[in-house]
């Protein structure tokens, strides 16, 4: 008799129709119609879930590389903080203080 | 709807038998709870079990109603000669692929009972017939997966597997056993088919799965034991024992 060869399910859950798809925890199961049930009985059984999404998790690509995700520069400039603007804004209030607002026109 | 004395008894029974079937399989598969294949199976299992006694409390009740008794009392105050289940009920726990053997045949039977029930002219009935179909369905697929994944499994998953698939086929057919009162019942519409009938669909679904897996498929020329629902034996008396243990243990408590 051979071993059941288990694998690990990831289990996404959706609370209401229309919310995003959350990642909720993992389970074992030797193939894909028990991974369902048991993700049932984990993730549903109480009626906490509107819909389950199971995936084998040697199905999904993964990237972890720091070189790609942690990169050794500053590359702070593709974050909308790296943008400073505090300053430019206060300037802008500054010289609407002194010139006035312009008026809105009826 | 009104009822007629000797109809209103004899739909008592038979919700009593429904109750009763569940109350007890559920019991036995609840002793898995710790002790499963694996975890995933330890929570699936009790969570089954846990529906069957759910079934049961909405069927006592029901009886209850009928009765004028109280659904705690029918569940944990009989004597285990009163209890109404099936034959395929007196047997212990033993192994996985043992009740795995015992919940495909109780499904498939459970399956052909609802649907035909769900017609029934006693709307209370047919209410909860329609309600436990939707659980049962899922029970059935469930224990399909496992009484196909131990017939390919091969060696000794198969072969225990099939050698408690032929011990318990003559007892899983008593769950058609005749009632007292069942042409009354059939008369009234409460019945809509007679339990022969209902064995009849039960073998023409359980015979070709097991069938195309090479397993024992129950025998369906075999006459039905005139005790299917009243035999009781030792290993069912200490399970009563088991679950009537705290009931027992202050009878005039408040639960």
């Amino acid at each position: 008799m051979s071993e059941p060869q288990d694998r690990v399910w990831e289990v996404f859950r959706q609370e209401a129709e229309g919310d995003p798809m959350v990642h909720g925890g993992s389970v074992r199961a030797p193939d894909e119609e028990l991974a369902l049930h048991y993700a049932r009985e984990f993730y549903g059984r109480r009626q906490e879930s509107h819909r389950l999404w199971v995936v084998a998790r040697d199905s999904i690509v993964e990237l972890d590389d720091p070189d790609l995700l942690d990169p050794p520069f500053d590359r702070s400039h593709k974050r909308p903080g790296g943008y400073i603007i505090k300053h430019k804004l206060e300037a802008a209030k500054a010289r609407a203080a002194t010139t006035g607002a312009p008026e809105v026109e009826e | 709807m009104d009822l007629s004395t000797p109809v209103r008894d004899a739909l008592a029974e038979l919700l009593l038998t429904l109750a009763d079937d569940e109350f007890v399989l559920g019991y036995w598969d609840s002793e898995w709870t710790g002790i499963a294949p694996m975890l995933e199976e330890d929570v699936a299992m009790s969570s089954v079990s846990q529906d069957e006694i759910g079934h049961a409390r909405a069927w006592y009740e029901l009886v209850a109603s009928l009765t004028d008794d109280d659904a705690d009392r029918l569940a944990y105050g009989r004597a285990p000669e009163e209890y109404r289940h099936a034959a395929l009920m007196n047997h212990a726990r033993t192994d996985w692929a043992f009740t795995v053997a015992r919940r495909f045949l109780y499904e498939h039977a459970d399956a052909a009972r609802l649907e035909s029930l769900a017609r029934s002219s006693y709307s209370p009935l047919a209410e909860l017939a329609v309600k436990m179909r939707r659980e049962e369905t899922y029970h059935l697929m469930h224990f399909e997966i496992w009484l196909r994944r131990l017939a390919e499994a091969g060696g000794e998953a198969r072969e225990r597997l099939a050698a408690a698939l032929e011990r318990l086929g003559p007892d899983a057919a008593t769950v058609f056993s005749p009632l007292a009162g069942e042409a009354a019942l059939v008369e009234a519409g409460i019945l809509p088919d007679p339990l022969d009938a209902l064995r009849s669909r039960w073998l023409e679904r359980v015979g070709p799965v097991c069938e195309a897996l090479g397993l024992p498929a129950p025998d369906g020329a075999a006459a039905l034991p005139p005790d299917g629902r009243t035999r009781r034996t030792d290993e069912f008396a200490w399970l009563h024992g088991e679950l009537t243990m705290v009931a027992r243990s202050e009878e005039a408590a408040t639960w």
